[in-house]
């Protein structure tokens, strides 16, 4: 646990424990916005960090195999244009952690590394 | 009912309004009950924090802001700026968008924008899309929905979205793009119809747009007359613009069709009006393609646009010039928030008068309004997510693109000229 890099786990405040697949399409596909719901019909909420965030970039090179301006295109054109809404960027790690914990359905990412024995509860890996 | 719905939004944008927020009011009710049966959250209990969880999930709010400044030699861009610096270029908006229901949502943005004399030292504010957002087929890998309303035109890679600076590499967007044909092409009142399939192998999305564009417009006027003198008005048809789009798996590869048909009248300013009957027909595509690698990018969008100019035969014959537009164009990341651009672009008016001779002998104006090519040099910087500042340098040759009305003085327009221009732009 003492990488240098960062260690990128995917979260999720998942109410109906249901499975979920972590393969980059599936995750691109979300974080993307156009997965926009579980498949129980709930909507999905998600929450990045800033795009200039070190943890952002890792798990957008990591997780979705993709580079932060490809996703910001994407959300761009979708916020500018009234087709789509983008996630919300919360500005912290602690936030991110925060925000996934007390909103349900939700769906984030944190430095593996952070000591919140909570997380475990809303991680299903 | 939904006949009716699509009815009133279409023709009353106000209406439109009054529907959001009524909806915003049933929906909050709603949650507020959901919330009560099933108390999941304890600090949530209070139907404040049940509004404020309503207003943060479903409502956002976003906007952007720009300011450009620029010097140039020989011909106006955006103000007086030939010999002298012009802060003409000023783009803000503001929207809202409220996903009411899993399968309806709406949206609206605002804009104001002061762009050279096309706009008058004042600007001017206007309603950028105001829609509603009905989607009747939802599957993982499949979506399709209904749009009804202003919607915005999807035409090339920039159109959508081209008065917002953060969405495009440089400060001007390529000459395909170019400010004249602006207000025609921006969005068009009537309806989408949409179609979304994830796949394996990449995105595919559908859009048809159906409506009436907006040709009201003195730049597009003084275009097509070159006519100070115009006294009516120009008024669109019923016209459509489609577009199929294609982009791998994150983004890497896009490739996009467009094609668009644009039919325009004209109301006369008085009795007299030698522009009476006027009719002109647009019918053009563009096909686009871009590499979006991590440090390097690479697009190019090739154009061409079939002109109708029919019933002002006392003044000149009808004709139908066919336009060409395209460019490349090179991005690469010096840093993640750090990128500079370098493009070429090319435009000709006809392609069967490349230069302009033959309407330099029937006109007697100058053969380069009839073409324009020029080289792009840009540099972007990302201070923040938020805050981007650019510089550009552009070496011009031809006319054919540059604002009639800020550049009234026709047979005076230079040929060969410079831009130098610079940008900040916030968004949120």
């Amino acid at each position: 646990m003492l990488s240098p890099a960062f260690a990128v786990d995917v979260i999720i405040n998942n109410a109906n424990n249901e499975q979920f697949s972590q393969a980059p399409n599936n995750l691109r596909a979300i974080f993307s916005m156009r997965t926009r719901y579980w498949p129980n019909g709930e909507k999905i909420r998600v929450f990045v960090l800033p795009d200039s965030h070190t943890l952002h970039k890792a798990f957008v090179k990591e997780k979705l195999q993709m580079f932060p301006h490809q996703l910001r295109r994407t959300w761009d054109r979708m916020t500018y244009t009234g087709t789509g809404q983008p996630p919300v960027t919360v500005d912290s790690i602690a936030e991110m952690l925060e925000k996934i914990k007390q909103s349900k359905y939700s769906i984030g990412y944190i430095d593996r590394r952070v000591d919140d024995a909570e997380i475990r509860l809303f991680d299903n890996q | 009912m939904m006949q009716k719905f699509v009815y009133l939004i279409i023709n009353k944008l106000g209406c439109f309004l009054c529907l959001c927020f009524l909806s915003l009011v049933v929906n909050a009710q709603d949650t507020d009950i959901k919330i009560t049966e099933e108390p999941v959250m304890a600090q949530e209990s209070s139907s404040w924090t049940t509004l404020k969880k309503v207003w943060h999930e479903d409502i956002q709010f976003h906007g952007f802001f720009s300011q450009g400044l620029f010097h140039t030699s020989g011909n106006n861009v955006y103000g007086n700026s030939k010999n002298s610096v012009s802060a003409g270029l000023t783009e803000l908006g503001v929207n809202v968008s409220y996903q009411a229901l899993n399968n309806l949502s709406f949206a609206v943005q605002g804009l104001y924008r002061r762009a050279g004399e096309s706009t008058g030292d004042w600007g001017e504010a206007s309603l950028d899309y105001a829609f509603f957002d009905y989607t009747f087929f939802n599957s993982s890998a499949v979506r399709m929905g209904l749009r009804g309303g202003r919607v915005k035109n999807p035409w090339g890679f920039y159109n959508e979205t081209r008065d917002v600076a953060s969405t495009h590499p440089t400060i001007f967007l390529p000459l395909v793009y170019f400010d004249r044909s602006r207000a025609l092409f921006l969005s068009l009142d009537g309806g989408q119809v949409y179609a979304d399939h994830n796949s394996s192998v990449g995105n595919f999305s559908y859009k048809l747009n159906f409506g009436l564009m907006n040709a009201d417009d003195d730049e597009l006027l003084m275009a097509v007359t070159f006519d100070p003198t115009v006294s009516g008005q120009l008024k669109g048809e019923p016209s459509l613009v489609t577009q199929l789009a294609y982009e791998s798996t994150g983004g890497l590869y896009a490739i996009a069709f467009s094609y668009a048909h644009a039919n325009v009248s004209y109301t006369p300013g008085n009795t007299l009006d030698p522009y009476t009957g006027l009719q002109l027909k647009f019918n053009s595509f563009i096909l686009s393609t871009q590499y979006n690698g991590e440090k390097f990018s690479l697009v190019g969008e090739y154009a061409l646009q079939w002109n109708q100019f029919a019933g002002i035969t006392l003044i000149r014959p009808d004709s139908e010039p066919i336009s060409e537009y395209w460019y490349v164009q090179a991005g690469y990341r010096i840093l993640d928030n750090l990128q500079v651009t370098l493009r070429y672009d090319s435009s000709v008016q006809d392609i069967h008068d490349r230069s302009g001779r033959t309407f330099h002998q029937q006109t007697g104006l100058p053969a380069h309004l009839m073409f324009t090519k020029d080289i792009v040099v840009g540099l972007r910087w990302d201070i923040t997510p938020a805050w981007m500042v650019r510089a550009e340098y552009q070496r011009v040759h031809g006319a054919s693109v540059v604002s009639g009305l800020d550049n009234t003085n026709i047979p005076e327009r230079a040929r060969d000229w410079n831009i130098y221009a610079l940008q900040v732009a916030y968004r949120f």
